[in-house]
């Protein structure tokens, strides 16, 4: 026991001994290329010109083995032990995270590096290094791990052949992944070294994708990763060279976005690299001590590796732009960053090549809205040649160029003038991007159309109107056909905050090649509330597919409504929950036709109208048996339509019983979409007559289909005893003073004032009735004109 | 608890000359309410104790006869490679790092019938690794390695791409399968006549005591020896950079035969095998024990 005692006493001293004077040892770094192979969880980032598996386009296997061979390579030279899990990349080599692991706890290495790229997965582009260890940001698991990281990160992020969008970031996965628990990354979990999974970069982000293409740039992240080594274990200054790189780009020519759909870039990814440029690096004696080359994949990226320190040339020459040459200082152990902007060569003056709209006199005449194209042979000086740009008449408007600088596009602000002959000049002071102007002015003439805005035929919501909660549906109406692409970007409904409310993109609805008009019509998700207002916002540049847009963008206020609210005093006379009870009467009765509906007010059904008015004859909607309900004058018929926006007229058909008398009243225009409760007072049935039909009517100047559907639900009546509303034409009832003042469109027979017993306590013959000796209070106004009467509420002081 | 399980899985997945049926006959979680989340669970060979890692690093053995859990060391990550010798005794890692930022492994042996922990080697740069022998156990180190006793019997351990057996004093060193990375997980067979190791991006192989292979049983990982004739291993996938599941696999050790133990949505995974049981690990550290009957 005593001697068990003393060994372990030995042991713990001569550990702390050991590890305190064992410095001398090679540092052994295990490195793990992240993934393997050309599978469905390797990452194939598809651009131009490779498609999708092509194994030689864009993989992150691909990409970080380069890094991991070209950092085993450097650590190699710079002394340190190294261990990796593979050397290829191939399906077999993507072992599992537990045999990584294992691998790396079996090797005994001090550090462990998990080289991998990133991803946002979504549309928000981003580029920028990031770096993980095992446990909470802050708490690594395994000691040291966020030093390790924080030695990397610098040197990852001082890469100047990129483009960053954000700088580094540090986490532990714990944090950056609370979702996962406390699993975390697979290659860190049970890893006893100190580990790292590193993020070098975001492969999505398309430019980024183009450089991890390049085995020149992999390798320099491999030279950057060595350096987080030797400032973790605390060995800069043990490795005596160092390296250059750069990027090759055009000083102005946009880079090509040749991708099936152009993609994001930032900063001088702008500009177009250069291929097959050839960098040498020359000494201070001109004595060329390396060359490379850049290569064809879109990157731009050049490489000296391994250069003693010094100061040095490098040049830089591709036949078709001017050389470059820049000195650079080379210290051991870093990275010098030397990026190019060549000039292009351009060795004739500037001429306009191709041009829009081509018009000559007799031809017929140019939309209003046609922007003016000028295509040139070299890339333009910006300033110059807009400069040299002259409209008569003078039209506001703005440039823009196109393919780099080759094509400017005019577009006038709002719109060219109708029935304009307009001549443009492009004076010879016009530069390209070499500074050369043009030998002579260029000139052209176009005449335009006598239209130059989109007319707005209907729109729904229309200015003030009521407009059912529910999920609302919104139409635009024009006199031609809408250019749709992203139409519905162009529409937009707000909230009394500002808030806008989202569309329903599936339920969308365009005009197609053959309707009448243009328009759109679109859902929105979500309901609106009871009593708010909203504004419907039509932008300016709503456009039909000649790009003639809006005169101007419009604000229309309408108002969320409940059409089933409650009615008081209506009595349901009919909830149409019977389709059957229901028939069709038109000209061609096959055409049209009544059925249940689920899109319903109240109940469990509406009655749905299918109509085909096509022959311009109305269409009924007839009980078979007439209603018993008896409406009377002064009574009061309202019904809940869900309307389509025909702006056909809609109209309740009486029938006087026992005879074949019937009367029309007018129920309204079918101008909006979704529920609406429309009412109308009886106030034209000379005797009792009952509900006999509703007549949809196509109007010859205002309806505007002659197909569609409309639904109804609930009819309601209120009868016109009690405390009676309705009003006669243009009847107004007004307190003067001493006297109760009745106007209205037609002769008034005579002036009632009921109490609220219903006693008639005075009348009068005539439109004013003198209540200066009644006591003041709340009392009923009957009014008699033509025979029909009227009742209204009126308080006297 | 789980319903027991009768797997039915053979007419689907085995060779169809060699039909056999596996009965899951019970499985239940171990220390639920007593630890958190517990991995690398490693029986010994009667399989009545149980060591594990807690999810703060620490290195403890369950007693599965009396249930007292006990503390082996605090030392973080010790007990990831941590084995029981045939001694009894457990062998096991500890780490430091020096102020060069290398790191300084030290080799341990804890007594479970004292509780007293020797530190069997002295701190030292690179791989040392503790090695569970039929008669006790080694600390294998590029510098100074450690044996419990002169003849520690019979042994298995790999490095690199060389599997390691030792038999009677005598050592062998074999490499059957290429394998760029390496090889992992070796162990003898309970009657010590095989050696099973995975080999990275082959899976597990199977040779006897002169290094010749008798089957490779699939690209499974962390095989163990449930008996002579079987083993027990983990079957994951993962997208590259966390699991996407993880089930246990029976494997016949001449290949003829392999079943699913658990599904794949299971995440079990770190199985260990020791006197008829089973136990193993969920991707959340949860410890089940598992029974099984094979019928022939």
């Amino acid at each position: 026991m005593k001697k068990n005692l003393f060994k372990s006493t030995m042991m713990a001293l001569l550990a702390i001994f050991a590890v305190n004077v064992a410095s001398a040892q090679q540092p052994h770094v295990y490195i793990n290329p992240g993934h393997g192979g050309y599978d469905s969880d390797d990452r194939n980032m598809v651009i131009y010109p490779f498609h999708q598996g092509d194994t030689a386009g864009s993989w992150e296997s691909k990409s970080n083995l380069r890094k991991g061979l070209a950092l085993r390579e450097i650590l190699q030279k710079k002394g340190y032990q190294t261990s990796i899990s593979r050397v290829t990349n191939t399906t077999a080599d993507d072992l599992a995270l537990s045999t990584i692991v294992a691998l790396c706890n079996q090797s005994g290495a001090d550090v462990f590096y998990s080289i991998h790229s990133n991803a946002t997965g979504t549309s928000a582009v981003t580029n920028f290094p990031m770096v993980f260890y095992r446990g909470y940001t802050g708490s690594p698991q395994v000691a040291n791990a966020d030093v390790l990281a924080a030695d990397l990160e610098p040197y990852l992020y001082a890469s100047q052949t990129t483009v960053w969008t954000h700088n580094y970031q540090i986490w532990g996965d714990w944090s950056f992944r609370p979702e996962w628990g406390t699993q975390g990354y697979g290659v860190l979990r049970g890893n006893r070294a100190v580990a790292n999974l590193s993020e070098g970069s975001f492969h999505d982000y398309i430019p980024e994708a183009y450089r991890l293409l390049g085995l020149q740039y992999c390798w320099m992240e491999g030279w950057n990763i060595s350096l987080g080594a030797d400032k973790y274990f605390d060995r800069l200054d043990q490795y005596d060279l160092g390296v250059i790189s750069g990027n090759v780009r055009d000083d102005r020519i946009k880079r090509l976005q040749e991708n099936p759909q152009p993609f994001i870039v930032y900063g001088d990814d702008n500009l177009m690299p250069i291929h097959s440029a050839t960098v040498r690096l020359l000494d201070q004696n001109g004595n060329e001590v390396q060359r490379t080359m850049t290569d064809t994949l879109r990157n731009g990226i050049y490489t000296f590796k391994y250069v003693v320190p010094g100061t040095y040339t490098v040049e830089v020459s591709e036949p078709s732009h001017f050389s470059q040459t820049a000195q650079v200082i080379v210290s051991a152990n870093a990275a010098t960053y030397q990026n190019f902007y060549l000039k292009r060569v351009r060795d004739t003056p500037p001429v306009v090549v191709n041009y829009t709209p081509v018009w000559h006199e007799g031809d017929p005449a140019v939309k209003c809205s046609t922007p003016i194209i000028l295509s040139f042979n070299w890339d333009m000086d910006s300033m110059t040649t807009c400069s040299a740009f002259h409209l008569d008449p003078p039209v506001e408007g703005t440039f823009r160029w196109e393919d780099s600088y080759y094509r400017l596009v005019f577009e006038p602000v709002d719109a060219f003038d109708v029935s304009t002959l307009y001549t443009l000049t492009l004076d010879k002071s016009a530069e390209h991007g070499g500074g050369t102007a043009m030998d002579e002015d260029f000139t052209m003439q176009f005449y335009t159309q006598p239209r130059n805005h989109l007319s707005e035929l209907a729109v729904f919501p229309y200015e003030g109107a009521p407009v059912h909660f529910k999920t609302p549906t919104v139409e635009l109406r024009v006199d031609s056909l809408l250019d749709t692409y992203n139409l519905f970007q162009r529409l937009r409904v707000l909230d009394s905050e500002g808030n806008e409310l989202a569309w329903n993109k599936r339920s969308i609805k365009y005009n197609k090649n053959g309707d009448d008009y243009g328009f759109v019509r679109i859902p929105l998700v979500k309901n609106i509330e009871v009593g708010k207002d909203y504004q419907l916002i039509l932008d300016v540049d709503i456009a039909d597919t000649a790009g003639i847009h809006l005169p101007a963008a419009r604000v229309i206020n309408f108002t969320g409504v409940d059409a089933g609210t409650d009615k008081p005093g209506m009595q349901v006379v009919e909830p149409f929950e019977n389709a059957s009870d229901f028939r069709v009467l038109a000209n061609d009765e096959t055409k049209n036709k009544v059925t249940a509906s689920t899109e319903k007010l109240f109940g469990s059904k509406s009655l749905q109208l299918d109509y085909d008015m096509t022959d311009d004859s109305p269409v009924h909607v007839a009980p078979n048996e007439f209603n018993t309900v008896t409406f009377t004058q002064g009574d009061t018929l309202g019904i809940h339509v869900w309307g389509d926006m025909s702006y056909n007229d809609l109209i309740v058909r009486f029938n006087v019983p026992d005879t074949w008398t019937f009367i029309n009243v007018p129920l309204g225009r079918i101008d909006f979409h979704g529920w609406r409760y429309m009412s109308v007072p009886v106030d034209k049935l000379g005797e009792p007559a009952r509900f006999a039909s509703l007549v949809l009517a196509h109007h010859p100047e205002e309806s505007m289909c002659k197909t569609g559907t409309i639904r109804f639900d609930n009819l309601l009546k209120k009868a016109s005893s009690g405390i009676d509303e309705a009003r006669l034409a243009g009847m107004k009832v007004k307190v003067a003073g001493d006297y109760i003042v009745v106007s209205a469109d037609t002769w008034v027979q005579g002036v009632e004032l009921i109490d609220i017993n219903g006693r008639t306590i005075k009348a009068t013959g005539g439109n004013c009735l003198n209540v200066a000796d009644v006591a003041s209070g709340v009392y009923l106004v009957r009014v008699h004109i033509n025979g029909r009467t009227a009742t209204q509420k009126v308080t006297i002081h | 608890m789980k319903k027991l399980i009768l797997l039915l899985l053979a007419a689907a997945m085995l060779l169809p000359a060699m039909a056999q049926e596996v009965e899951v006959t019970s499985q239940r979680r171990l220390l639920e309410g007593v630890e958190g989340a517990a991995y690398f669970p490693v029986l010994n060979s009667t399989g009545d104790r149980l060591l594990f890692v807690t999810e703060g690093g620490a290195l403890k053995f369950h007693d599965l006869n009396d249930g007292v859990t006990t503390v082996v060391t605090t030392y973080y990550v010790a007990g990831n490679d941590a084995c029981w010798g045939g001694d009894g005794k457990v062998y096991f890692v500890t780490q430091q790092m020096g102020e060069d930022h290398l790191i300084y492994r030290t080799g341990q042996c804890y007594d479970a019938a004292t509780r007293k922990t020797e530190c069997v080697t002295e701190p030292q740069h690179g791989a040392v690794r503790a090695v569970s022998a039929t008669r006790g156990g080694a600390l294998k180190a590029p510098q100074h390695s450690y044996n419990s006793a002169s003849d520690i019997g019979s042994a298995a351990w790999t490095e690199g791409s060389r599997v390691h057996v030792t038999v009677g004093g005598e050592e062998r060193v074999f490499s059957p399968v290429d394998s760029w990375a390496g090889y992992l997980w070796a162990s003898l067979s309970p009657d010590g006549k095989r050696v099973a190791f995975f080999a990275a991006g082959k899976g597990i192989v199977v040779i006897d005591l002169r290094g010749q292979m008798l089957a490779m049983l699939g690209n499974y990982e962390m095989p163990c020896w449930y008996n002579n004739e079987y083993l027990v291993a983990q079957n994951a996938t993962d997208d590259g950079h966390q699991f996407t599941s993880s089930q246990l696999m029976l494997l016949k050790a001449d290949g003829t035969f392999k079943t699913a133990l658990t599904t794949p949505a299971s995440m079990a995974m770190q199985p260990t095998c020791g006197g008829g049981k089973i136990v193993y690990t969920t991707i959340d550290g949860l410890l089940y024990e598992m029974k099984i009957n094979i019928y022939q």
